[in-house]
C-alpha cells in the first residue's frame, strides 16, 4: 500500500485500469510512469474507492492524511 | 470513512483477481460483498453458487461455502440445496451466458418454481471467458468475434422472458449506476422467492475493444447513454430501462372440492376372508395386495409404496396388520385412504 496525499494506493491490486482517474470528479488523479499518483485538491467524495473493481485504492481516515 | 468490512467477505489473499483490468466483475463480487455484509449474512449461513465463465469465477473469491457447478447448470444446485437447507440463504454469481444460454431451460423452471434465491447475472452481452462471442444477451447489431458484420438476431429480453408469470422479482441496473445497482442489490437480497439481477457490466477486453472503447470508463459512459433509471416498484421495465419489476402471486379463486362423505358400509354385507384366504393375496405373480385392520378387508394395491420392485419385496401384504398399524404413528389415517373389499371372518 503505497500512501498518496489522500489515498492509499495498492500497486500489487491494482491493474492500472484507470477507472479512479476517470470518476474522480475533481481530477486529481493519473496514471504516471506505470503509478497512480494525486495532485492536491481531492474533495475526499470516495468515488473512486467505490468504482475500483480492484479494490485497489481507500481514502485515508481524515487523521492518516498527509497534509496537502 | 466507509464500512471497509465486507473484505471479510472476500477471499483477499487470493488478490488480485484474475479479470481483466476494468472488467466489471470486480465490481460486482465487491457489491455484492458489501450487499451480503449489510445483510448480516456470512460463511455460517450463507452458500453461494457459480456456473462456469468469467463471471462464474465470482464464486472462487467469496469467503463462504461456494459451490461451482457445470456450465449453466448453477440454477439447479442452488435449488437443490435451498430445498433441502431452507435455513441457508443461497445466492448466485454467474454470466449471462451461462444463466440465459446454456442454462436457459433452468431459469425458466426455476422462476416458474419460485424458491428463495438470489441470482446475480453479470450481463456483460458477450461469452467473455471463450473469446468474446455473440451470447444469447448480444444486442442485434453488435460486431463480436462470431458476428464481424453485426449480430444477427434479437437478443433474448430477459426483462419480458422473467416478468411474465407472477410471482416475480426481476430487477436491471448497470455497473456505471452505483447508488442503484447498491439498492437493486438489497432489495433482492431480502426479496422472499425467485430474484433475479440482470447487472449490466463491461467486458472491455473482448467486447468493448472492438467497438472502439479504449476504457472501462468509456463503456460505462455508453451505457448512461443506453439505458436510464425508471423509479419505485414497476410491472414490467422497458429495454432501456434500468429499475425494478416485481409482481405478487396472482391471487386465483380457489377452486371448491366437493367432499362426498363415504357412506358407512356394514360389516355383513362384505365378503367374508379367513386368515388363509387373505394370505394369498400378497401381491406376488400379479395379485393384490390385501391386508387386513380391525377386521375389515383393505386393498393396497394402488399405494405407491407397493409399486414396483417394491412389491416384490413386501412382507406386510396378506396379513391381519391390526397391532402393527395401531403402533405406527399415522398408520390409521393411512390406511383409511384405501378401499375396503371384505371382513375378517372371526
Ligand atoms: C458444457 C460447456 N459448453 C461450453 C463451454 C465453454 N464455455 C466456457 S465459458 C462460456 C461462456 C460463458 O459466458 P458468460 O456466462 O456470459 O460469462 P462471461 O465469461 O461472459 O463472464 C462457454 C461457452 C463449457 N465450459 N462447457
Ligand atoms: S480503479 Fe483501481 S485498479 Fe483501476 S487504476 Fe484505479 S486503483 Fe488501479
Ligand atoms: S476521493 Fe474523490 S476527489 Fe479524492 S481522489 Fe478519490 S475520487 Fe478524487
Ligand atoms: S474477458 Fe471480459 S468478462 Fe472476462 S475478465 Fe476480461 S473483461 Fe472481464
Amino acid at each position: 500500500m503505497k500512501p498518496r496525499l489522500n489515498v492509499l494506493w495498492n500497486e500489487i491490486f491494482c491493474k492500472r485500469c484507470v477507472l479512479c482517474v476517470e470518476v474522480c470528479p475533481v481530477g486529481v488523479l493519473s496514471l504516471e510512469r506505470d503509478e497512480i499518483v494525486e495532485k492536491p485538491g481531492c474533495i475526499r467524495c470516495y468515488q473512486c474507492e467505490r468504482y475500483c473493481p480492484d479494490i485497489a485504492i481507500e481514502v485515508m481516515d481524515e487523521g492518516n492524511r498527509l497534509s496537502s | 470513512m466507509i464500512d471497509r468490512s465486507y473484505k471479510d467477505l472476500l477471499k483477499m489473499r487470493r488478490f488480485p483477481h484474475t479479470w481483466c483490468p476494468g472488467c466489471g466483475i470486480g465490481a460486482v463480487l465487491k457489491n455484492v460483498a458489501m450487499g451480503l455484509r449489510e445483510m448480516g449474512w456470512d460463511y455460517r449461513n450463507t452458500v453461494i453458487v457459480s456456473g462456469i465463465g468469467c463471471s462464474g469465477r465470482m464464486g472462487g473469491y467469496m469467503n463462504v461455502d461456494a459451490v461451482h457447478t457445470p456450465h449453466g447448470r448453477p440454477l439447479t444446485a442452488a435449488e437443490a440445496i435451498k430445498t433441502v437447507r431452507p435455513d441457508l440463504n443461497v445466492v448466485v454469481l454467474s454470466g449471462d451466458g451461462d444463466l440465459a444460454s446454456i442454462g436457459g431451460n433452468h431459469l425458466l423452471h426455476t422462476a416458474r418454481r419460485n424458491p428463495d434465491i438470489t441470482v446475480f447475472c453479470n450481463d456483460n452481452e458477450i461469452y467473455g471467458l471463450t473469446g468474446g462471442q455473440a451470447g444469447p444477451t448480444t444486442p442485434k447489431g453488435t460486431k463480436t468475434i462470431t458476428s464481424p458484420r453485426g449480430e444477427h438476431y434479437q437478443p433474448l429480453r430477459l426483462n419480458r422472458i422473467l416478468t411474465t408469470q407472477a410471482p416475480y422479482f426481476y430487477a436491471k441496473t448497470t455497473v456505471y449506476h452505483l447508488n442503484h445497482f447498491k439498492t437493486c442489490i438489497h432489495e433482492a437480497l431480502r426479496y422472499k422467492g425467485f430474484s433475479f439481477v440482470d447487472i449490466i457490466s463491461d467486458c472491455i477486453e473482448l467486447n468493448g475493444r472492438r467497438l472502439g472503447f479504449k476504457t472501462a470508463h468509456q463503456m460505462f459512459k455508453w451505457f448512461d447513454q443506453r439505458f436510464h433509471i425508471v423509479e419505485g416498484v414497476r410491472d414490467h421495465l422497458k429495454d432501456d430501462e434500468l429499475g425494478i419489476a416485481m409482481k405478487e402471486a396472482d391471487t386465483l379463486p380457489k377452486v371448491k372440492v366437493e367432499v362426498s362423505e363415504k357412506p358407512e358400509v356394514s360389516l355383513k354385507d362384505l365378503k367374508p376372508f379367513s386368515l388363509e384366504e387373505l394370505a394369498s393375496f400378497d401381491g406376488q405373480d400379479g395379485k393384490p395386495i390385501y391386508i387386513g385392520y380391525q377386521g375389515k378387508v383393505y386393498d393396497l394395491s394402488t399405494s405407491p409404496l407397493f409399486q414396483g420392485e417394491k412389491r416384490m419385496r413386501c412382507h406386510l401384504g396378506g396379513k391381519d396388520l391390526t397391532q402393527e398399524i395401531g403402533i405406527a404413528p399415522h398408520g390409521e389415517e393411512l390406511i383409511f385412504k384405501f378401499p375396503i373389499v371384505g371382513r375378517l371372518k372371526e
